[in-house]
């Protein structure tokens, strides 16, 4: 077999079991890998009506057959559960190193099933497979988790783990890998945390061949030199980081702000790109073999925000900066550091705490509850609640649960601003519809990384979309969505992939990465072949939610962006017309109603 | 007339000499468009460039008014450049 390994390692917790299986050809070449294989696998082993923190929930990790290869930027995995945060579907999505060295362990898949009676770890070294004891690293953070495994199993090794947050169940708790890279939403961590199972460390050199391993050769070296020639003229997302791009959204007036009472932010130029260049950037970190190179190493070496790590990228500065009206860049690297040491999704953290802070300025919650004052602009409030989130301390144990079960807790579950109780990345959708109709349709829940409209409502690729217009944004979604999980399954990373998968007709047309799946696989996919496994991925994963429960009914936002107009900038006066893009987008996936046709079913093979 | 520039990221670059953050002010005749101000500067006015009047999407023969703010910004997808494609008739599978 080429590009696949075709097999997997099923780890029962419960019963300290490891076996081997084979993985059919067919379910691969008909999922791809990564995110479809693992769906197929959940859809068919989980029951979606399980409780996501019960040990008959699985937690798979999976690589795609662009992982560990020579393709730029194919070194992705994706976690993949029942979360307990949306009760729909995690597929949470990370770089860094874990990624090929779990390939080169010699598995595509590995699957997590059951409980441990006491915490372990798995150490995966090729087909030497051992469940070892954590105790002795149960309450410890991820990075001196990391370097303890690290001197006890390889010192070349990679380690993913759960810190604290994790341990405690928070329901925004992530998955760390390489210490600063996150498997980071839905609450993946907290699945993990609640099998006992506190890391999984990945080694090895089995790598499957590719079927043309020189015209894969070939072609990888040719699109890197087309990455390169982009990154050589100066990219944003090497020099900067993703960490320009607040200055983009605030003069889109969708830099979210204050738990999305305001689209602008007055203190954006002391948190965006250019202040991190000029004070705590160290230096540009890619991820493994990456041509891009848009991580950030960074540290603030004195003082009581002192600390180092990698961070932040734009989301972060968004959800902990200015949704919590923080334009303190020391405070706000110190809260970014502090969410990948406890393993905390700095998305759903700066948004659950941004919810608290308002609902303390607006008296909801007073200081008896939250045991401190909560005030917009307070960075030392945020790492305080950062820490207390990660420890279950005091009024952190209700911010654990995230925005969405707070606001309920108080009466005043509009303060939440999540789709299917997920919090929302950092594009407000009130300016920027096509967003506020893939938030409320993502199988995920609130995200950017199932389908990013914004690639043409905020940044112009491949073309650009009028960002305030619900033209053409049903079908413009449903393509993304697919596109995404064509690159999900791959095991490559959206910053490469996303110029390679659009043309400027916008129609979806993968040509280059159906190149590259062929090469490395030899499945012989038409690039309408690889579309239609994309579509079949991300339809199963829409049959996952309607037998969960999360249905139709939960295709839909917190009130506050349906009901009330951006106070500022251009989108002022804006609410999302999603009453009439939804059933544009029912209608452009034949799913009525929001269910899939029985001949749509039929025609992807489900 | 006045009206203000603001260039993101990579484009500050482009910014007069001596320009204090991202943005400057300048002094423009009635008529004049966002490209014959941008071009001068350097600003690629092709597809690879994202083009804000007031916060609003536009193309480049804009015109402009008093107090208007230009926003300019590269598009990005893996380093800059808006996607490269191939012609799909001349790709073998």
């Amino acid at each position: 077999m080429y590009g696949w390994h075709g097999r997997l390692l099923r780890v029962d917790l419960t019963h300290q079991k490891v076996s081997i299986e084979p993985i059919a050809p067919q379910v691969l070449k008909d999922y791809i890998g990564g995110r479809g294989l693992a769906i197929r696998y959940l859809y068919d082993e989980v029951n979606p009506q399980v409780d996501p923190l019960s040990p008959d929930n699985k937690l798979i990790f999976t690589t795609g057959p662009l992982t560990a290869t020579t393709a730029p930027t194919g070194n992705r995995y994706m976690v993949v559960t029942k979360s307990p945060l949306t009760g729909a579907l995690a597929h949470s999505n990370s770089g860094g190193d874990f990624p090929t060295w779990m390939k080169r362990s010699g598995f595509d898949m590995y699957i997590f099933e059951g409980r441990a009676e006491s915490p372990v770890y798995v150490w995966v070294n090729e087909d030497d497979v051992q469940i070892r004891s954590a105790e002795h690293l149960w309450g410890k953070e991820v990075p001196e988790t990391t370097d303890a495994l690290l001197a006890e199993t390889h010192p070349e090794a990679k380690v993913a783990c759960i810190g604290p947050a994790g341990e405690n169940l928070a329901l925004m708790s992530a998955i760390m890998n390489d210490k600063h890279r996150a498997a980071a939403r839905s609450g993946v961590g907290a699945v993990m945390g609640s099998k006992n199972l506190k890391a999984v460390v990945a080694m090895g050199k089995k790598n499957p061949a590719f079927y043309d391993d020189a015209g894969m050769r070939a072609l990888s070296v040719e699109l890197s030199k087309e990455v390169g020639v982009d990154v050589k003229k100066g990219s944003n997302l090497r020099i900067y980081g993703t960490a320009y791009v607040p200055q983009v959204t605030n003069a889109l007036g969708i830099l979210p702000t204050r738990n999305f009472q305001a689209g602008t932010f007055e203190g954006v130029d002391k948190i965006d790109g250019v202040a991190l260049k000029n004070t705590y950037l160290i230096t540009h970190k890619p991820c493994y073999r990456c041509p891009i190179s848009c991580g950030r190493l960074t540290e603030v070496p004195e003082g009581k925000y002192a600390g180092k790590g990698e961070g932040p990228e734009y989301e972060t500065i968004a959800s902990l900066g200015s949704a919590c009206g923080v334009d303190d860049l020391a405070g706000l690297l110190k809260a970014n550091y502090r969410c990948n040491e406890l393993g905390l999704d700095t998305i759903s953290t700066g948004l659950t705490i941004a919810a608290a802070m308002e609902m303390y300025e607006k008296g909801i919650i007073t200081e008896e509850q939250t045991g401190m004052p909560l005030r917009f602009g307070d960075a030392d409030a945020v790492i305080e609640m950062v820490n207390r989130i990660g420890y279950r301390q005091g009024f952190g144990a209700i911010l654990a649960e995230g925005s969405y079960r707070l606001g309920e807790r108080y009466d005043h579950p509009e303060m939440s601003i999540t789709a299917r109780k997920q919090e929302f990345p950092g594009y407000d959708p009130r300016g920027s519809q096509g967003m506020g109709l893939l938030y409320a349709t993502s199988n995920k829940g609130a995200s950017h990384m199932e389908g990013d409209v914004a690639y043409e409502e905020v940044f112009g690729v491949p073309v650009k979309s009028d960002p305030l217009s619900t033209e053409g944004k049903a079908e413009l979604v449903a393509r993304f969505q697919d596109a995404f999980a064509l690159i999900d399954s791959g095991g490559i990373c959206v910053f490469f992939a996303i110029r390679y998968v659009f043309t400027k007709e916008r129609m979806v047309w993968p040509i280059r990465l159906t190149q590259l799946l062929n090469l490395t696989t030899g499945a012989n996919y038409t690039p309408e072949e690889a579309m239609q496994a994309a579509e079949r991925v991300y339809t199963l994963e829409r049959m996952f939610l309607l037998k969960a429960g999360s249905g139709p009914e939960q295709d839909t936002l917190s009130p506050r962006l349906l009901h009330e107009p951006l106070p500022d900038g251009p989108a002022k006066g804006r609410v999302v017309d999603l009453d009439k893009m939804l059933p544009e987008y029912y209608a452009y996936r034949n799913w009525p109603r929001g269910v899939p046709a029985p001949e749509k079913l039929a025609a992807l093979g489900l | 007339m006045r009206v203000r520039v603001k260039l993101i990221a990579n484009y500050m670059k482009l910014l007069p000499p001596g320009t204090k953050g991202n943005t400057f002010e300048l002094e423009v005749a009635p008529g004049v468009t966002i490209g014959d101000v941008l071009g001068p500067l350097g600003v690629p006015l092709d597809d690879s460039t994202v083009l804000l009047l007031n916060g609003y999407q536009v193309e480049a023969d804009a015109l402009l008014s008093e107090q208007d703010m230009i926003t300019a910004f590269s598009a990005i997808a893996g380093g800059d450049r808006s996607l490269s494609q191939p012609d799909a008739q001349k790709i073998t599978m």
